[in-house]
């Protein structure tokens, strides 16, 4: 074995920092991304153009082609198309209903990204777990689960398997091509669903329906009983006469009632007004509350209180107005600030009503709450405001508010160049990120999308995520540390049949993607155990392959983005996750290794 | 239309004060019906009471979840009596457990020790002046115990009170009169605002009551009868605060929404 050298402990130490920092949290992963993109050449441990490198990689510019893709089509209506068929086919038994949707999603998912995947479908599986009855929480694991699992099927379905390919380059290996994860991808997704349909009893928290199980409902603008309806009041002539001055936000702050249109004298009408705007004398507002607070307030305060919607009845109408369920999404900007501090109210003129965390309603003193991962904020507000919040892309939206923007003429165009970006890579063996980049850039020359819709839904973490991680992974494989721990391993374990060393790899992997994230999972540990193999006698393609496969293999906490966001509405406990999970993330470990044993003959 | 405390040392004369001034002013003047009460309605020996208010907790007590449950039933009572206005308490650290009521005005009387040892004489039939000396050091010597440990202040520190009057020069009537003079002041009247505030103190004070015995570490905020019980986070302690506090909407008046936030950091008002 090789001497350890003063790089390769610079790499270790490196490398323990930047899991110590995926650990923690102090700082966002991508921002510890890029303190090891430019801290690695200040230790002359990569050359400057190496710790860049990762920007021109081949899977930063298909993961970039790939999210302009799946905007497309999500544009479209595409995949939204999709759900009602789907819908059809499932019936209304909650297995086949699960079935059907835990396929097709795990079908787009494997193509797109799990995430973008699991939140179209959220606000379809919310309307039929009311129609049919069926508890949430026995629907959303299973489906959220196939999404993570459907991102095994094509090597674009996932950061860690369209990384794979860069990360083998210098070992001169041999690429996997796109549907070369097929097979044990469909088994993954098939053994996953089938846990649930036979262990599902066992193994999901039991629930109730949202129509028993809490008092919020999630669409239908009539149909919120938690929140309360819509009221219009007038206040009398002499209502600011002889005391303090009333503003929106002490209503609120009294009577749990939110303000979502007032009359500003002498008839201006303002919608989702902010929170220090005054109720003057002789105006109508319109609030959204709880009978009974709506009627107490009317008595205290002494204002009328009409019996239906008449000034503004064109204005808080369902066609322009509504309540919808936003999820604060993983890697927020949100997550950390408190609802004054994001300042919806001002930024955006929306009313945030309630926020739904873990199991329990807040209606009182939200503005002061600070905001989670997973948190449900019901906001009120036009359809075009709530849509210009919805691009800001802080908050996932459970409810479809895109109705006029949808471009539908557009499907037939975006599915054409989607089926462009596949023949190219399945029939003219064309290299992933040209391909999936001229799709792209077919659906902006045809309108799909603008090139600044394309831009804009890029999610530049995950970009400087990817790319920040790969020079860590240059330097690891290039001072030869990889080689050296990889002995180190092996030395330690000694001699042991390909299978068992294939597992170990698996469970080191698991283990690494539920604490760092599966980008950094699959970049520090592919140069490792390619090593082990190749020291091992073994394939180390296969061996990196269940590295980009097993860092999938997250289920057991919250951590994935899809968990994240399934866990609010789906009112799941971490302990759900853990008891689910652990099931699931078993048998995932089981097929995988049974899988390429039998493909690669292991 | 004024609630005032009378904080006082034994035989200080504060009580003679206190119950002119409530004639005066045509008040109530309460001050051991508190506890009476407190005793009754939550089924605790009133003895049991005086001695969490009265006496200094020893260093194991301080970790003994009882004494602030009493505290708490006691200051729930208090609550709810001064809630009804034109009151003058000179109960036992009325000033501390009425804090954050912007219209209380807070009084204390003291007297030079020769005075108070004086006083205890005549009160008390057979008592040496030695004897009444040392018992009038140790009394004082608890309260400062006391108010330090459950409060972190002291007793003697005038910046807790409106107004501090030292019976010598100025006697028992002056105390009165100034006393009256202060409390008809606008800053004391009792205002629909204070009213509220002082109807919400009462609500989170028999809310905190209601929970303190199995959940001692909550903290309780009410704004016009929106009370929020504020909790640590806990999945089996949570289920049980949520069922306990399902039933107390039926228990105590005035509640128009009660919320339990968990996590959250407890907000300085809280009791």
């Amino acid at each position: 074995m090789e001497p350890l050298t003063t790089e390769m402990i610079l790499v270790m130490i490196m490398i323990g920092i930047a899991v110590f920092l995926f650990i923690v949290e102090w700082i966002r992963v991508d921002v510890v991304a890029i303190l090891m993109m430019v801290s690695l050449p200040l230790l002359h441990l990569v050359t400057p153009t190496e710790a860049f490198i990762g920007f021109a990689s081949n899977a930063v510019i298909s993961i970039i082609a790939v999210i302009i893709i799946g905007a497309g089509l999500d544009k479209t209506g595409l995949i939204n198309g999709l759900v009602q068929p789907v819908l059809r086919i499932a019936g209304k038994s909650p297995s086949r209903v699960i079935i059907a949707i835990s396929v097709t999603v795990a079908g787009i998912s494997s193509f797109m990204q799990n995430i973008g995947a699991a939140a179209l479908f959220l606000p379809a599986i919310q309307r039929i777990s009311k129609q049919l009855k069926i508890p949430l929480s026995k629907l959303l694991m299973p489906i959220g689960f196939s999404a993570i699992l459907g991102g095994t099927i094509t090597l674009v379905g996932c950061s860690p398997l369209i990384l794979l390919n860069d990360l083998l380059a210098p070992f001169h290996l041999k690429p996997f091509g796109l549907f070369d994860v097929t097979p044990i991808g469909l088994a993954l997704v098939a053994s996953g669903i089938a846990c649930f349909m036979l262990l599902g009893r066992f193994i999901l928290p039991k629930g109730t329906t949202d129509d028993d199980h809490t008092d919020i409902q999630l669409e239908g603008q009539d149909n919120l009983p938690a929140l309360g309806e819509q009221y219009e009041l007038h206040t009398p002539v002499d209502f600011t006469d002889y005391r303090e001055p009333v503003t929106v936000s002490d209503l609120r702050q009294r009577y749990l009632v939110n303000v979502v249109a007032i009359i500003e004298p002498p008839d201006f009408k303002v919608t989702s007004p902010g929170s220090d705007i005054e109720v003057r004398s002789d105006i109508d507002l319109v609030v959204c509350g709880k009978k009974k607070d709506v009627t107490r307030m009317a008595e205290d305060e002494g204002l009328l209180l009409k019996e239906d919607v008449d000034v503004f009845k064109d204005d808080v109408s369902e066609s322009t107005s509504g309540t919808v369920e936003a999820v604060v999404a993983p890697r927020s900007s949100l997550v950390g600030k408190t609802l004054n501090q994001a300042n919806l109210q001002d930024q955006f003129r929306v009313t945030p009503l309630a926020i739904y965390r873990r199991d329990e309603t807040y209606r009182a003193e939200i503005s002061n709450m600070v905001l989670e991962v997973g948190d449900s904020i019901f906001l009120h507000g036009t359809w075009r405001r709530l849509k210009i919040l919805q691009e800001e892309r802080s908050l996932l939206f459970t409810t479809p508010v895109d109705v006029e923007f949808m471009r539908p003429e557009k499907a037939m165009l975006a599915g054409f160049w989607l089926a462009v970006a596949l023949s190219m890579i399945m029939f003219f063996k064309i290299q992933l990120s040209v391909s999936l980049m001229t799709g792209a850039l077919g659906m902006i020359v045809t309108r799909v999308l603008s090139i600044d819709e394309a831009y804009s839904s890029v999610d530049w973490r995950t970009i400087f995520l990817l790319a920040g991680l790969i020079p860590l992974g240059i330097a690891t494989e290039k001072t030869g540390t990889a080689a050296w721990i990889a002995h180190a391993i092996l030395n330690t374990i000694g001699t042991v049949q390909p299978i068992v060393l294939l597992t170990v790899i698996g469970i080191l992997s698991t283990v690494f993607t539920l604490v760092i994230s599966n980008v950094g999972a699959t970049v520090l540990l592919v140069p490792l155990v390619v090593n082990m193999a190749i020291a091992a006698h073994t394939d180390p393609r296969v061996a990196a392959l269940v590295v980009g496969l097993a860092t999938s293999n997250s289920f057991m906490l919250p951590t994935h983005q899809v968990n994240a966001l399934y866990m609010g509405p789906g009112r799941y406990r971490s302990v759900d996750f853990m008891k689910a999970g652990l099931v699931v993330s078993i048998v995932f470990l089981v097929v995988m290794i049974g899988m390429i044993s039998l493909i690669y003959g292991v | 239309m004024a609630i005032i405390t009378i904080s006082r040392g034994s035989y200080s004369k504060g009580k003679e004060v206190a119950e002119m001034v409530a004639s005066k002013l045509g008040y109530d003047c309460i001050s051991r019906e508190v506890l009476i009460k407190a005793s009754d309605h939550f089924n605790i020996p009133e003895v049991k009471l005086i001695r969490a208010i009265h006496d200094a907790p020893s260093i194991l007590e301080r970790f003994d979840r009882k004494r602030q449950a009493f505290v708490a039933f006691i200051r729930s009572e208090l609550a709810c009596r001064v809630s009804t206005d034109n009151v003058v308490y000179h109960g036992l650290a009325g000033h501390l457990l009425l804090k954050g009521i912007p219209h209380v005005l807070k009084v204390r009387i003291i007297a030079q020790l020769e005075d108070r040892i004086i006083t205890a004489e005549s009160q008390r039939a057979g008592i040496s002046k030695e004897k009444a000396r040392t018992l009038l050091l140790n009394d004082d010597q608890e309260r400062r115990k006391w108010t330090q440990s459950l409060y972190g202040v002291d007793p003697w520190d005038s910046s807790l009170y409106d107004l501090v009057i030292h019976i010598h020069k100025l006697q028992v009537n002056d105390a009165v009169e100034l006393i009256c003079d202060a409390a008809t002041r606008d800053q004391f009247k009792t205002t629909d605002k204070y009213k509220r505030k002082m109807d919400d103190f009462a609500i989170a004070c028999q809310v905190k009551a209601a929970l303190v015995d199995q959940f001692s570490e909550v903290g309780v905020t009410s704004h016009f009868g929106n009370a929020l019980i504020f909790a640590k986070s806990g999945d089996r302690v949570g289920q049980k605060l949520k069922k306990r506090v399902k039933e107390l909407n039926n228990e105590i008046k005035g509640i128009n929404n009660l919320e339990i936030h968990f996590g959250l950091p407890l907000p300085p008002d809280a009791v």
